[in-house]
């Protein structure tokens, strides 16, 4: 069991406590009683015609019970008091606040450039009404900043104007169905300025840089539609990806993606079920018929490239009575096969767009929650011995990632161990090996070098840089 | 065996971004207890008093039962009054129970997580990057945004958005010129804040003499020296220059003609924006909270240990992939760093320190320089259904013999 588990379990322990033992609303009760002896000794007054004695015995009589009501209540008080500072001492102990690094914060003057990350990250996450509002406030502060930079008294045009009165994209009119945001249909004719104009009245080029939401806007747009695509993918729909990856075929085939013929083929394998399986109406467009009709209008697309896949394909239309037992079952089965095409789907249309299919964002909060421990020991370490961390270009600590968080290929000279940096390349000599540049030039001696690892010996002029 | 380390969760430290989210409701909760603790200590007061009055009274004969009853009419008033508040206190704090009970049931979820590569941890890490977005959005005052977030998330208990809210009306207020609020909040949190020896309330006070003297009459004046007597004299010792260059304004005001810039600073519009921030700074340390909004750090980290030389480098390398170039689908891992959307920002952190090399096996040379492991190359061949003995540059596209190739030690 680490050192976490028995945190939380304490934790949990306390809360529970804290839980089950009486709150404030206890109190509450105790006022109860407080208000009904008020209100019985009044009564009895009253009740009596003002009599004086009356007045006088009963009210010097509940002076003593109210009085211990509320030492009662201070009671109940300190109870709940202690429960909670129990509570306070846990998180003490278990969760102490460590300082986090702050004696400088890179990230403090990039307000802008980390809006507009998160303005992407949100539209990729498919939250578009939570983007348009965030790129509408967002884009209101720059604005403002801007307008006072340029210091002139126009009248500005404000943010939402700009983008909500923009010409509308092409790519506008595939998405009209599922568009989740509907901020930017209405608008206010009125201030109408296009961005061009805006510039010309010197509103400033920055200004519109700034203002990522020409940019966004258009992206919004692109993943409107692939969210609407991928929509379809999940009720087993693949036509509209079908017609997608038709459109770009010339830019699919150039990445080498097999995107198209994952998709056709994932269609005829549907259609070849039947509409028992797949739902869809009984007649001549379904089943084992219609999945080989669907080949024939479709698969000639193909050409050769797949033809060891289509020929598959075909023969099984011989074991469509028990396909479970024909050589080609795995092609048919569809468990996973809907979201595998909706991911590869996923990961094309990025690319296309020369985004990542993950949202960047969220790698690098994940990697820096990961990384985040080694620079607080580091920093404790080094503040004890009294240097500070400063700002140079490489981390003077390791912070190891899992494997699919690392992209680049890494190239660590086994002399210098220092990375191969653009200034720094690897440089393989003719026994294969690689080093350093300036490892090699430490190693000449004149225009001649021993490699290190081998009894080989080369000329400078032989070594060459490579690319990793 | 090292990437089996590297994807362990070390729950020891794991947490580290998410102190603040247990804090915040226990520091509130005390706050809570202790406004209820100050109206049952003070209602319980006056109210035991006026019943021994109103009983001796009534037993020296000086107090008539008319008035008895008047009183106790007053005292029942009263303790309805209190139950009242004490009501909106309880209510208080059983919210506040239940955030902490969803923020600790959220935290446990990840100790039943071993390896970030379970499939679990990925929902639970987009679970804190969401809580992240929402304290930025919520520092950086963007509200409607951070509500927005909040309800589509439905993370309200995990979220904080009505103390950053009444943060931000005290600081716009600030910022508008008013200190009434601020002044408010001062008088809540007395003694947390002379434990942390914030000069807050001095410096509000500062200002509404300022504000006085600014107005330049002579009746203005007169109310000022009150109101300095008043308040700003108490803090003579604490802050003793402070105190004289106010008196000194006196003799100085805005519209004076060569104003010495200590003076003139006092005077300065820019002045709110300074409280402001201070008022912040106060605000923040009070309830434990850190000074930077935690989606900085967790960026600055991140990105650091993402960053790689290649990430602003000039030369297309294999893995990464900048837009506008032709990539391939083999080579779509898209490096974060390199994304539109982090390259700008990650310019000016360092970049991660490495002590080994990465690369592919079997590394191959082509001619063109680069350098790329048997196994893609291999894959990318059969991909684009190219002759046996030949191979293409998974970023060029240049297509090579078999036999053009050498073998990479590295």
């Amino acid at each position: 069991m680490t050192a976490q588990t028995t945190a939380m379990e304490a934790l949990q322990k306390e809360l529970d406590r804290l839980n089950r033992a009486p709150g404030l609303s206890a109190t509450e009760d105790r006022v109860d009683k407080i208000i009904e002896m008020l209100t019985s000794v009044k009564d009895q007054i009253v009740q009596s015609g003002m009599d004086t004695h009356v007045a006088s015995m009963s009210i010097t009589r509940i002076q003593n019970p109210i009085k211990s009501t509320f030492e009662k209540i201070n009671d109940d008080l300190k109870g709940v008091t202690a429960t909670q500072r129990k509570l306070g001492k846990t998180l003490d102990k278990h969760f102490p606040l460590k300082d986090l690094p702050s004696t400088h914060d890179a990230m403090a003057d990039q307000e802008s450039l980390i809006n507009r990350a998160i303005s992407m990250h949100l539209l990729r996450e498919g939250q578009f009404s939570v983007a348009s509002t965030f790129i509408e406030e967002t884009g209101d502060a720059a604005t403002l900043e801007n307008v006072n930079a340029v210091g002139e008294g126009q009248d500005q045009v404000s943010a939402s104007d700009n983008y909500d009165d923009e010409p509308m994209d092409e790519d506008r009119d595939d998405d009209d169905d599922d568009d989740e945001d509907d901020d930017d249909d209405d608008d206010d004719e009125d201030e109408y300025m296009s961005p061009l104009e805006g510039a010309a009245t010197g509103l400033g080029f920055r200004q519109l840089q700034n203002l990522s939401s020409l940019q966004s806007h258009e992206l919004e747009a692109k993943f409107s539609q692939m969210y609407t695509i991928l929509q379809d993918i999940k009720s087993r729909n693949l036509l509209s990806a079908i017609e997608w990856a038709r459109s770009n075929s010339g830019e699919l085939e150039a990445r080498g993606s097999n995107l198209e013929f994952e998709l056709s083929r994932l269609q005829y394998v549907w259609l070849f079920k039947g509409p028992r399986v797949n739902g869809l109406p009984d007649n001549e467009l379904n089943g084992t018929a219609g999945a080989l009709l669907y080949a024939q209008q479709n698969f000639w697309r193909f050409g050769n490239r797949y033809i060891g896949e289509i020929q598959q394909l075909a023969n099984a239309q011989i074991y469509a009575r028990n396909l479970s037992e024909s050589p080609y079952r795995h092609i048919f089965s569809t468990e996973t096969a809907f979201a595998d095409v909706a991911s590869s789907f996923t990961r094309e249309f990025c690319s296309l767009l020369g985004l990542s299919a993950e949202s960047p964002l969220y790698v690098a909060v994940t990697a820096g929650a990961l990384a985040l421990p080694l620079l607080i020991k580091y920093q404790q370490a080094t503040r004890a011995k009294g240097t500070e961390w400063t700002t140079t270009n490489e981390l003077a600590f390791e912070t190891p990632l899992p494997e699919r968080m690392l992209y680049h290929s890494i190239f660590v000279c086994p002399v210098s161990k220092e990375q191969t940096t653009e200034q720094n390349p690897p440089m393989m000599i003719p026994c294969g090996h690689v080093l350093a540049k300036e490892t090699l030039q430490r190693l000449l001696k004149g225009t001649r070098f021993k490699c290190p690892y081998c009894p080989a010996e080369g000329l400078e002029k032989d070594a060459r840089r490579i690319m990793i | 065996m090292a990437d089996h380390e590297a994807s362990k969760i070390n729950h020891d430290n794991h947490l580290l971004l998410d102190q603040p989210l247990l804090r915040l409701p226990y520091e509130l909760l005390r706050k809570n207890f202790r406004s209820a603790h100050f109206t049952v200590e003070k209602e319980s007061t006056t109210l035991n008093k006026l019943l021994k009055e109103t009983a001796k009274g009534s037993l020296d004969g000086k107090t008539s039962p008319e008035d008895v009853v008047k009183n106790l009419d007053t005292m029942i008033a009263k303790m309805r009054g209190m139950k009242r508040k004490l009501s909106t206190y309880a209510n208080e704090e059983t919210r506040l129970y239940k955030q902490l009970d969803a923020r600790v049931a959220h935290l446990r979820e990840l100790s039943d997580m071993h390896s970030v590569e379970d499939v679990k941890y990925e929902a639970w890490s987009r679970k804190r990057l969401d809580r992240l977005l929402v304290d930025y959005m919520l520092r950086h005052g963007y509200n409607t945004s951070a509500q927005a977030l909040a309800n589509e998330r439905e993370m309200h208990d995990l979220v904080d958005v009505e103390t950053f809210l009444t943060m931000s009306k005290i600081r716009e207020s600030l910022e508008n010129g008013s200190v009434t609020e601020a002044l408010a909040w001062c008088n809540d949190n007395k003694k947390e804040l002379r434990k942390l020896q914030s000069n807050l309330e001095f410096l509000l006070r500062c200002q509404q003499y300022i504000e006085l003297l600014r107005i330049n009459t002579p009746s203005k004046s007169v109310e000022a020296i009150t109101h300095a007597k008043k308040y700003i004299a108490p803090f003579q010792e604490q802050y003793p220059d402070e105190v004289r260059e106010m008196a000194a304004l006196l003799a100085h005001r805005p519209t004076d003609k060569n104003l010495p810039p200590k003076y003139a600073a006092w005077y300065s519009p820019d002045r709110w924006t300074k409280l402001a921030t201070s008022f912040v700074e106060a605000h923040n340390k009070l309830l434990g909270l850190p000074t930077f909004p935690l989606l900085h750090t967790a960026l600055s980290s991140g990105l650091s240990a993402l960053k790689t030389p290649a990430c602003h480098g000039t030369q297309k390398t294999t893995s990464s992939s900048q837009p506008g170039h032709s990539q391939t689908s083999m080579t779509s891992t898209v490096c974060p760093i390199c994304s539109i959307e982090l390259n700008e920002l990650a310019k000016n952190v360092p970049y991660a320190h490495h002590s080994k090399s990465h690369l592919d096996n079997d590394l191959l040379l082509l001619p063109n320089g680069r350098v790329y492991g048997q196994a893609k190359l291999d894959e990318y061949a059969a991909k684009a259904g190219l002759a046996e003995g030949q191979v293409k540059d998974l970023v060029t596209g240049e297509v090579y013999s078999r036999t053009a190739l050498k073998k990479v030690f590295a």
